[in-house]
């Protein structure tokens, strides 16, 4: 596959988000360092007491389909930012691409709701970093992710 | 989009289909194919396709293609994504034009095994699976 600089992959961010939108309670803004999270952002994030990185947003006009339910895309964006966090996190911050990402819908989330990711590295190699995550509204659960991460420059 | 082939219609116009497109549909001398072209706000840190707009593009391209083999088989009838695999098989440069291509793997009375393969020119960006459930009009 191509693959970019890793001293190039973050770009000169943080970038402004699309829209100035409240932070889910207990929530902080995430800085965001690609173009395309900045045009559906913004993201947010809080670290639970145990430690866990719980990732949000809130579903706004423009992330639904006609029905006023999530479409899809905006899913995996947030899937592809927030498993890929745990990807470099579990690598010390050394810049990974994604290979492959397999989610399974569970339910549907509408218009107002904050969807929150919980994901993590379950396993990693030189090379590869298996992440999973789930995403939930509330106490139910929406969406289920794995993913596969390959660090740059390693074999 | 500049340059848009005769017969060529944007599809999912609203939400985040309109947000993050425009995707158009029609259909050149190997068949059905959706283009999409890359710009600025759909890229990465790195300068390429976003990988979340890839998906969101395999997304658009299988659910109107499920879509329309739903109602194909019951008029009123739409299709819902149970589950998707994306392949991110090569990168995406800003100003290049992806063309989609779906294929229906296999069709029970309950879901549609799909495919789609996302390209520029000869290049494959991503390879795509989709399972969707097939919802009947209501009665």
């Amino acid at each position: 596959m191509t693959e970019t600089s890793p001293k190039n992959l973050r770009g000169p961010g943080p970038l402004k988000p699309f829209i100035d939108a409240a932070a889910p309670e207990g929530f902080t803004p995430v800085e965001l360092f690609d173009p395309f999270e900045a045009f559906v952002g913004p993201f947010f994030e809080r670290i639970e007491e145990d430690g866990t990185r719980v990732a949000a947003f809130r579903i706004d006009e423009r992330h639904v389909r006609e029905d006023g339910t999530v479409h899809e895309g905006m899913m995996l964006t947030f899937a592809d930012a927030f498993l890929g966090g745990a990807a470099w996190r579990a690598k010390g911050d050394r810049p990974c691409v994604t290979l492959s990402l397999q989610a399974s819908v569970l339910a549907d989330a509408k218009l107002g709701d904050v969807v929150t990711c919980r994901a993590k590295a379950d396993h990693q190699t030189r090379a590869i970093v298996f992440v999973s995550a789930s995403f939930w509204v509330g106490d139910d659960k929406v969406m289920t992710a794995t993913s596969l991460f390959k660090v740059l420059g390693e074999r | 989009m500049s340059d848009v082939p005769p017969g060529f219609a944007p599809v999912q116009t609203k939400g985040f289909g309109g947000f993050t497109g425009p995707v158009l549909r029609g259909h050149d001398a190997r068949g059905e194919v959706f283009i999409f072209d890359i710009a600025a706000q759909h890229l990465n840190g790195g300068d390429r396709l976003h990988g979340g707009m890839m998906m969101t593009l395999a997304s658009v391209v299988l659910g109107e293609a499920a879509k329309s083999a739903a109602e194909k088989g019951e008029a009123g009838a739409d299709a819902r994504v149970l589950s998707l695999n994306c392949d991110f098989v090569s990168a995406g440069e800003r100003g290049e034009r992806v063309e989609g291509r779906a294929t229906i793997t296999r069709a029970t009375r309950s879901v549609f095994f799909m495919a789609c393969e996302l390209r520029v020119g000869s290049r494959i960006l991503m390879s795509a699976t989709g399972v969707y459930a097939i919802k009947r009009a209501e009665a």
